[in-house]
């Protein structure tokens, strides 16, 4: 009973309506697969984890102006001040925060030697807490232990051990070794005594963001970093205390950047953040837009056609007749919509990877716009269609 | 074939309650061809849109072809209008987007009747109403006459024994309106009833049996002859 | 006559309520999408300093051992070495030419009622402020005999002045930069340029600085950077005078040229400079290589306007596309199911030409109408970009170029559609919709 063939005849002979129609379906499902592909991207970026209990860690900055205090001697105190806040589990100066964007990273090699062969990785130093401040998990070997801890202020001084990223030790030893090897970091060795299942260093966004390795020093100037990890629940006010504490320890310092670790990861991701809300917002005005435009074509066709839906009732049509060929003429639009769509698709998807650093289009993003499209398509079409099975028949004997 | 008895059609506004027909009573015989003629605004096209099951009615009772209509679903009122009854609009309404093959075709297709069969059918009508080598035109390249032979090979392809005609030749000249009405004879003569509305007294005259429609009643003295055996047909019918 | 068309128009729009806010919707959609990815891209890529942005160059050194890449195009590092930084400056024969880095202090008063606050510092050359365009509300620049004495002097700007002292005119104040006094010379002007051209390397959009001191305090005072330090080389640094000695790059260095003839003239300049550095063993290379890039150069070179937004600018006039595509089917119904009307119009006389303005000028109302409302949603839009990221705070905003080019935009989008719609309803010939059917 499907009436195909007059159909398309029809199509074919009204043709601007269906181009429009099908230019619009086209573009919109190059457009929404394309964004949905970065979206997905983006998204399990975001949501990789990154080995900390970001919602349990403080971040800070201490510039001091003081400079007859010991920075050392006051980087101790002030841990040991920090750790005296009821919900503070733990707390350490580190030289850098991660995730933060800003820190530093090196070459390491597996020679005395400068044979030109480095492994780079992120890298920091603070004293003994940090592995239990930063809350990861240590897989293999050690922590470190307060012999370990190199408290120096000369620049070139360096620790004999160092804790890694497994990322970092799988990278330079191979999978599953490294722990008890050693690296050299300016010619000196640091031997691997510990390895932490997940660590992320400053820059996540990078290739190499699960590369860290952490020095046990402590090299205090005047702008020294903190990281503190307390019970979630009281982080708040944990954060509202530091600032009085450590200055009513000292006044002669600033207190400043004082966040949450989760806040210094959004705020690093924040232009990816930021494209994703835009590119949700592009879609889902694309997806009204085009739901519109294809509602109103319908409606245009269906009023267009008011007399021919009664003169097809009167010679015998029943409700669903008429129901089903609206439906059926929208899925043959939305059909040939979505074949060209697709063509239009994988050329924008090849465009935009050629010119930028976006992922490559996966198949399932184009099979789930065109099914959520062919959904719109029925939806944009049922309720016209259904108001146009009840023109009465007898509209055909009305002349003009 | 046709029975109405004590029909009554309002038509309800917010204000006014308009009467269309009133107590009307007809009763065709399988074979006939009527002409309904009656001023302007006196029911005649209500009367076609329910004889054509286009419209229901009010009050009264309705039965074609020994079927109470008033009982019948829409869905059923379709199925039944598409296979009893032919329609010959005096606006033609053939569909601008198919040619005259397809537009011929949509009743059958309706009927689900099967490609072949249509294809001869719709052949033959064409070849009836002498326009078989244009089955691949649009309706917008034919004349008027042409097109109302049209509109009648389509309400003839499926076959039915009643033919309904509203003002089949209103929109046509004189030489296409005598053309059309031999046509419809002829059909006539093959053994389907006809019911012709039309306000032409001219060609009100060419049918053996005339009814005129005014404020919504029969008021034609052939009316009376019909009445009775109208009722009777309706007993013996509720007897059985 | 215009009016005549405008009161047809609107009369139009009004008799279909419907169709008309579809269409005016979509377009608003459409605009408001376009005009917030428009307008961030147009912040990010607005010249910093329209008058100048020909003349002020960036120079690059390619102080790099043979075989080492840097993550810049052309694999010459963004930043200079210290030492090339002050030899540069004391070499070059140009008037106007500045080295810099940025620093930062915990400032303060004697006052203690002001906390003190922690302030990114930029130190600089005297020529910085005539180069970039800063005016003084009160003072001046250092001397070059301060500067050559390393004299604790400073330059704040006027916000900085209301902080610390509640006024503007602060010159001859004391600050405190870490337990450093220094003396307020001069007060600048508020001084924010959209993008941070003259050091793009800890975000192009951060603010600029606001405290600006000799950069030899560097020297003198052992001032670390605040900025990006990069090595690309193993060196034993065991003290602050070891890292301004290296080949670690942190610095930045900016020269004015009025010409091509001064820009050749530089480039020898620049040319002989690494010949000599390389007597003493630097720049270990074969070919001698350095670059000068303008300001718009520079910013495009830096990739200061992001992919997302050029993706984002991309996606937008794709779904504008769909939006016209939407508005012309809309528009072509509308049209159509009136041709009957303007047949009776043909035949009264209406000449096709005025039957073809009358539906332009119907569809401009309706672009005007979109594009008043695409504001306001765009307006929303950048709202929520200024919301999620602070990045973004100075950069989502409309200016007066972006505001008058939403309505723009949108009419002629409208008109692009309506053309076809509108052709098709003038050329229709009037006996067609005269008939009766």
């Amino acid at each position: 009973m499907l009436e195909l063939k007059p159909i398309i005849n029809a199509l074919l002979r009204s043709k601007v309506g269906a181009v429009l129609a099908i230019l619009q379906l086209a573009l919109t499902l190059a457009i929404v697969s394309n964004s949905l592909s970065i979206i997905s991207e983006r998204v399990s970026y975001l949501n990789k984890p990154t080995g900390y209990p970001e919602e349990s860690i403080i971040t800070f900055s201490v510039m001091s102006f003081d400079d007859k205090v010991d920075a050392n001697q006051q980087l101790i105190v002030d841990e040991r001040i920090l750790k005296s806040i009821p919900g503070v589990i733990e707390a350490v100066g580190v030289s850098s925060v991660p995730l933060s964007g800003g820190g530093s990273n090196s070459g390491f090699s597996l020679t005395s030697e400068d044979d030109g062969k480095h492994t780079n990785s992120g890298h920091l130093y603070a004293n003994e807490q940090v592995i239990r401040t930063l809350g990861v998990k240590l897989i293999e070997g050690r922590d470190f232990t307060s012999g370990d801890v190199l408290i120096s202020s000369e620049y070139a001084k360096q620790p004999d051990v160092v804790i890694a990223s497994k990322a970092f030790t799988d990278e330079i030893f191979g999978e599953g070794r490294g722990l008890g090897e050693t690296i050299y970091y300016g010619g000196g060795p640091l031997k691997v005594v510990g390895i932490v299942e997940r660590m992320t260093n400053a820059w996540p966004r990078f290739r190499n963001a699960d590369r860290l390795i952490i020095f046990p020093m402590v090299n205090a100037n005047g702008f020294q970093d903190f990281l503190v990890r307390t019970d979630p629940s009281l982080r708040g006010e944990v954060m509202k205390k530091i600032e009085s504490v450590l200055l009513q320890e000292n006044p002669n310092r600033v207190i400043t950047n004082m966040k949450g670790l989760d806040e210094v990861k959004e705020r690093y991701n924040s232009k990816d953040i930021l494209m994703l809300r835009m590119l949700l917002v592009l879609i889902t005005a694309l997806v009204v837009v085009t739901a519109l435009g294809i509602f109103g074509l319908t409606q245009f066709n269906i009023s267009k056609r008011t007399k021919q839906i009664g003169t097809r009732r009167a010679l015998g049509a029943r409700k669903s007749a008429i129901v089903r060929y609206f439906v059926v003429e929208n899925l043959i639009v939305c059909a040939i919509g979505l074949v060209l769509g697709t063509v239009a698709t994988v050329f924008l998807g090849q465009k935009l990877m050629s010119l930028y650093s976006v992922p490559p289009l996966e198949v399932s993003y184009i099979l789930i716009t065109a099914l959520g499209l062919i959904v719109l398509c029925i939806a944009s079409v049922i309720f016209p269609a259904k108001k146009a099975a009840n023109i009465s028949p007898s509209i055909a004997t009305r002349s003009v | 074939m046709l029975i109405m008895n004590n029909i009554g059609k309002v038509y309800q506004t917010d204000m006014v309650q308009t009467h269309a027909l009133r107590d009307f009573n007809l009763q065709v015989n399988e074979g006939e061809f009527i002409a309904v003629t009656g001023p302007s605004g006196s029911g005649k096209t209500t009367f076609l849109n329910i004889a054509g099951m286009l419209e229901g009615y009010s009050s009264g009772q309705y039965m074609l072809d020994g079927i109470d209509v008033g009982k019948l679903n829409d869905n059923q009122r379709a199925d039944l209008r598409n296979q009893k009854i032919g329609f010959i609009f005096q606006g033609f309404n053939l569909i601008p987007d198919l040619n005259l093959y397809e537009n011929v075709e949509v009743p059958l297709r309706y009927r689900g009747i099967k490609a072949a069969e249509r294809k001869r059918r719709i052949e033959n009508c064409l070849e009836q109403v002498g326009l078989a080598g244009r089955a691949k035109h649009l309706p917008q390249q034919l004349s008027g006459g042409q097109q109302q032979r049209v509109a009648i090979a389509r309400a003839l392809a499926g076959e039915p024994r009643f033919l309904l005609a509203d003002e089949p030749t209103g929109n046509l000249d004189s030489l296409m309106a005598r053309q059309v009405m031999e046509l419809l004879e002829q059909i006539n003569r093959d053994g389907a009833t006809i019911v012709m509305v039309t306000h032409d007294p001219e060609l009100a005259r060419r049918t053996p049996r005339n009814i005129q429609i005014v404020d919504g009643q029969v008021a034609d003295f052939t009316l009376y002859q019909g009445k009775g055996a109208a009722s009777q047909a309706l007993k013996s019918q509720m007897g059985a | 006559m215009f009016a005549h068309y405008l009161d047809l128009a609107w009369r139009s729009l009004k008799a279909t309520p419907l169709a008309t806010s579809l269409m005016t919707l979509a377009i608003a959609i459409g605009i408001g999408v376009t005009m917030v990815s428009l307008s961030v891209y147009h912040m990010m890529s607005a010249d910093p300093i329209p008058s100048k942005s020909g003349k002020l160059y960036a120079v690059q050194l390619q102080v790099m051992d043979e075989g080492q890449t840097y993550h810049s195009a052309d694999d010459i590092p963004f930043q200079l070495t210290f030492l090339d930084a002050k030899n540069l400056y004391q070499t070059l024969n140009v008037d106007k030419k500045v080295a810099m880095f940025k620093s930062g202090f915990a400032v303060h008063v004697s006052n203690p009622e002001v906390r003190p606050m922690l302030q990114t510092t930029r130190l600089i050359t005297r020529e910085f402020f005539a180069m970039f365009e800063l005016s003084f509300l009160y003072g001046g620049v250092w001397s070059q005999s301060q500067a050559d004495n390393a004299a604790p002097v400073v330059v704040i700007d006027e916000t900085i002045a209301q902080k610390l002292f509640g006024r503007s005119d602060v010159v001859g104040e004391s600050i405190y930069l870490a337990q450093r006094r220094y003396q307020v010379v001069g007060v600048t002007k508020e001084w924010q340029p959209n993008v941070k051209m003259y050091d793009l390397n800890n975000g192009a959009f951060a603010d600029a600085e606001r405290i600006f001191i000799p950069f030899n305090h560097a020297a003198a005072y052992e001032i670390d950077t605040w900025g990006n330090t990069n090595g690309w080389k193993r060196e034993e640094i065991n003290n602050f005078t070891d890292k301004m000695n290296s080949e670690m790059l942190w610095t930045q260095f900016w020269v004015e040229l009025e010409n091509e003839k001064e820009q050749q003239v530089l480039a020898t300049q620049l040319d002989n400079y690494i010949q000599t550095q390389q007597d003493l063993g630097r720049f270990n290379r074969k070919t001698r290589e350095f670059s000068l890039r303008n300001v718009t150069e520079w910013l495009e070179y830096n990739n200061v306007v992001s992919e997302d937004n050029k993706v984002m600018i991309g996606l937008s006039f794709m779904f504008l596309a769909v939006c016209l595509a939407n508005i012309l089917g809309l528009l072509l119904a509308k049209f159509l199911k009136r041709a009957p009307d303007v047949g009776v119009r043909r035949a009264l006389g209406a000449s096709k030409t005025q039957v073809f303005y009358q539906h332009l000028v119907e569809v401009a109302l309706l672009g005007f109408m979109g594009g008043v409302i695409g504001i306001v949603f765009a307006q929303l839009g950048l709202w929520g970009i200024r919301k999620t990221s602070h990045v973004y705070e100075s950069l989502a905003t409309m200016d007066v170029s972006m505001l008058l080019a939403a309505p723009s935009i949108a009419i002629v989008t409208c008109i692009l559609a309506g053309l076809y719609p509108a052709w098709i309803v003038c050329k229709t010939s009037p006996a067609t919709y005269l008939k009766v059917q």
